[in-house]
């Protein structure tokens, strides 16, 4: 029976992602509406902040890969990972973007870049050292993935009203006293305090929404990964080893455990619900249990 | 890329288009009467080998598609794994037509098997009238052909025989219009 493609579909991360998407828009649009119903100092605020974010947009390429050490190679310097992201490139049908390593032990890589043509993917010498072939393809094939699905742009413009309410809630005060302190009385908006506790409102639930959506993305960097390979266990493996969990899976033969080291379980750890609503990346955990399914998938050993 | 696959995040891969790769039949045409460019009497096709159960079964069922396809031409059959950790299928036949013919019996039993999204390209094999190789590449992402013409030296190419090839066989084959996606293979085992 042909099988149309290996993997079957992710509909359950679409939803949480495009309902994430419409929470986000919901909060900005009653942040939008208040900076609207205050008048001339909303709009003024609305202005700066999007100056700053144009300069954000266009200038954090350079910054990231200076901050980072990152150094742009040629194919001559770096071969083996340059012809790594040709074939995952073609594989992808993704234009090649540029390729740079960081030279630092930490094991880690990333991409940036507004859109596939201007990305760049970067691997520290650390990661290089590390991974196993596999396993590095499968994280450049992740980062990749990132540049394809336009994650940079889509963080940018999705924490843009985020930024604005925190400038709100830090400058707030200033313009409050500064401007409308004066003549509050015969203004029939809403005053400037109700901005600031709306912006500081905004600025917290946009945090949650924003994290969670950074998550929903590394999922599908996960999952595009292990499509563009067809190994999602490489990724998991790699995984497993940045995260200097290798150990997980025992490297001593059962017999050699004394006693009652091989009898022992770990405790099981409580979740920590509220830790993981702060954090930009899922648990490992989770990672590796949607990288097990998409392994299963592709085995064919649930129904197709 | 549509704006809801960007905004949901969602991959897919494309699909293999292997209608346009009989355009390399025709041209071979003028590649013969008028480059004097011949075929070196091997192609290859390059895909990703899953550890998946049925997978091994298929690409062994592959080898048996060329060879009945191609009982009466000869064409032999092999394969080996580079590198990178992708698996050559290469074809052996002097005889260009039913190397063409073997290169999409292979890349359509990957599709029937359910792995066509695996495929990356093929590869054909060529020499120029003073003998120096030269690749004409199918991307089956892009359904397009771009030449590869390696100089020596450790991954070097030459730039300049590419861009003639282009012009030279400009109308008879799709090829790729973007530079940047004429990506080098090194170390191409035929």
């Amino acid at each position: 029976m042909p099988r149309p493609t290996s993997f079957g579909r992710d509909t359950g991360l679409q939803i949480r992602m495009t309902l994430t998407l419409f929470l986000l828009g919901l909060v900005y649009a009653v942040l939008i509406g208040v900076l609207f119903a205050a008048g001339l100092n909303g709009v003024t605020i609305l202005i700066i902040a999007a100056a700053l974010f144009l300069f954000q947009f266009f200038a954090s390429d350079r910054l990231a890969l200076a901050s980072m050490g990152a150094k742009e190679v040629t194919p001559q310097e770096a071969p083996q990972l340059h012809a790594m992201i040709e074939r995952l490139c073609v594989q992808a049908n993704l234009p090649k973007p540029r390729v740079a390593i960081a030279n630092t032990p930490m094991p880690n890589a990333f991409a940036i870049g507004r859109s596939p043509r201007t990305a760049t993917v970067c691997a520290t010498t650390g990661i290089m050292d590390l991974l196993e072939p596999a396993e590095l393809e499968g994280v450049m094939a992740h980062e990749l993935t990132h540049v394809q699905n336009r994650d940079v742009m889509v963080m940018t413009i999705a924490s843009f009203f985020a930024t604005v309410a925190s400038f709100i809630v830090q400058f707030g005060f200033f313009f409050g006293g500064g401007f409308v302190g004066g003549n509050s009385d015969d203004d029939d908006g809403p005053s400037m305090m109700v901005v600031i506790l709306v912006s500081v409102a905004v600025y917290v639930i946009s945090f949650v929404l924003l994290q969670a959506l950074s998550r929903y993305r590394e999922f599908a960097a996960d999952r595009g990964s292990a499509i563009i390979t067809g190994r999602p266990s490489a990724l998991a493996s790699a995984l497993m080893r940045i995260s200097g969990t290798m150990n997980r899976v025992p490297q001593r033969d059962l017999r050699a455990a004394e006693g009652q080291a091989a009898l022992y379980i770990f405790p099981p750890k409580a979740r920590q619900s509220l830790a993981n609503l702060f954090s930009t990346h899922p648990p490992l955990e989770q990672r590796l249990a949607a990288l097990q399914r998409l392994e299963t998938q592709l085995q064919g050993t649930t129904a197709r | 890329m549509g704006l809801f696959d960007i905004i949901s995040g969602r991959k897919k891969l494309a699909r293999p288009a292997p209608d346009r790769l009989f355009a390399l039949s025709t041209a071979y045409v003028t590649f013969e009467t008028e480059l004097s460019t011949t075929t070196r009497g091997v192609a290859g096709i390059v895909f990703q080998p899953l550890a998946t159960a049925d997978f091994e079964q298929i690409a062994a069922d592959m080898v048996e598609v060329v060879q009945g396809t191609s009982a009466d031409s000869g064409t032999t059959v092999e394969t080996s794994d580079d590198d990178y950790g992708y698996r050559w299928m290469i074809l052996r036949d002097a005889d260009f037509d039913d190397l063409v013919v073997g290169v999409n019996a292979v890349s359509g039993a990957l599709e029937a098997g359910g792995y066509g999204e695996r495929i990356l390209c093929a590869v054909f094999s060529f020499q120029d009238g003073r003998g120096r190789p030269l690749y004409w590449i199918y991307n089956y992402k892009r359904g397009s052909f771009y030449p590869f013409v390696p100089a020596g030296g450790a991954q070097q190419r030459d730039n300049e025989a590419e861009l003639r090839l282009r012009a030279q066989v400009g109308s008879e084959l799709p090829i790729e219009p973007e530079l940047e996606r004429w990506f080098p293979l090194w170390g191409i085992p035929i």
